[in-house]
């Protein structure tokens, strides 16, 4: 049983590892590229109260 | 009795939250889409699964894409807003109409999706359920009705086969 999560903890520090590897990698190649379009979430208009 | 029934009554949607999600989506959707509330609205993701092998590690990914779709009726135009889970924002939209796509359809198996071929080159498999509870992948909003009338549409109106 102990065997098994340590292969499972393991496994998952392994697999947590390669990725961040690649995703550094990944933004080596992505420098020169813009960044995606993005619209922000429009501010809420305030309502107006009636005195 | 009471306690009994509550616990197995399953999670309630909270339709104040659902609320403030469905206006949220409707801000971001007219910000970038032209006439927008022309379009009905419902919350659709997407699931891009990959493959991956890094030795004695392997398996498979599901990234989770979330849109905002709207639909169109007499125009036969679905329009899709990629967006996150909070609707902090979205990205531009991509318009699918009828008279230019390839082909659309409703997938069964194995995803329950709204598949659209704009062209040869590239689809997009539109998921959608009335309602999903998880709120770090899932926009939290409730929508049986508008899924309903989405499905209506999609199956005899935009659908190609």
């Amino acid at each position: 049983m102990l065997l098994l999560a340590a292969a499972a903890v393991a496994g998952n520090l392994w697999f947590h590892l390669v990725e961040s590897v690649l995703h550094g990698v990944r933004k080596l190649f992505d420098r020169g590229k813009e960044p995606p379009v993005w619209h922000p979430l429009p501010p809420e208009k305030e309502e107006k109260n009636d005195v | 009795m009471g306690f009994f029934s509550k616990l197995f009554k399953g999670p309630e949607i909270d339709m104040a939250k659902s609320d403030a999600n469905a206006k949220k989506m409707r801000a971001l959707f007219n910000q970038v889409v032209e006439d927008g509330d022309r379009y009905q609205l419902i919350f659709g993701y997407t699931e891009d699964v990959s493959r991956f092998n890094y030795g004695f590690v392997h398996g498979s990914k599901t990234k989770i894409g979330n849109l905002i779709v709207g639909w169109n009726e007499a125009d036969e135009t679905i329009v899709a807003v990629p967006t996150v889970p909070d609707l902090s924002g979205c990205g531009d939209p991509t318009y699918y109409r009828r008279s230019q796509i390839l082909k659309a359809y409703r997938n069964k198996y194995p995803t329950d999706a709204f598949v659209i071929y704009p062209d040869k080159k590239g689809y997009i498999a539109i998921n959608a359920y009335d309602w999903l509870e998880d709120e770090s992948l899932y926009v939290y909003v409730s929508q049986d009705k508008e899924l309903a009338a989405f499905t209506d549409f999609f199956l005899h109106r935009f659908a190609t086969k």
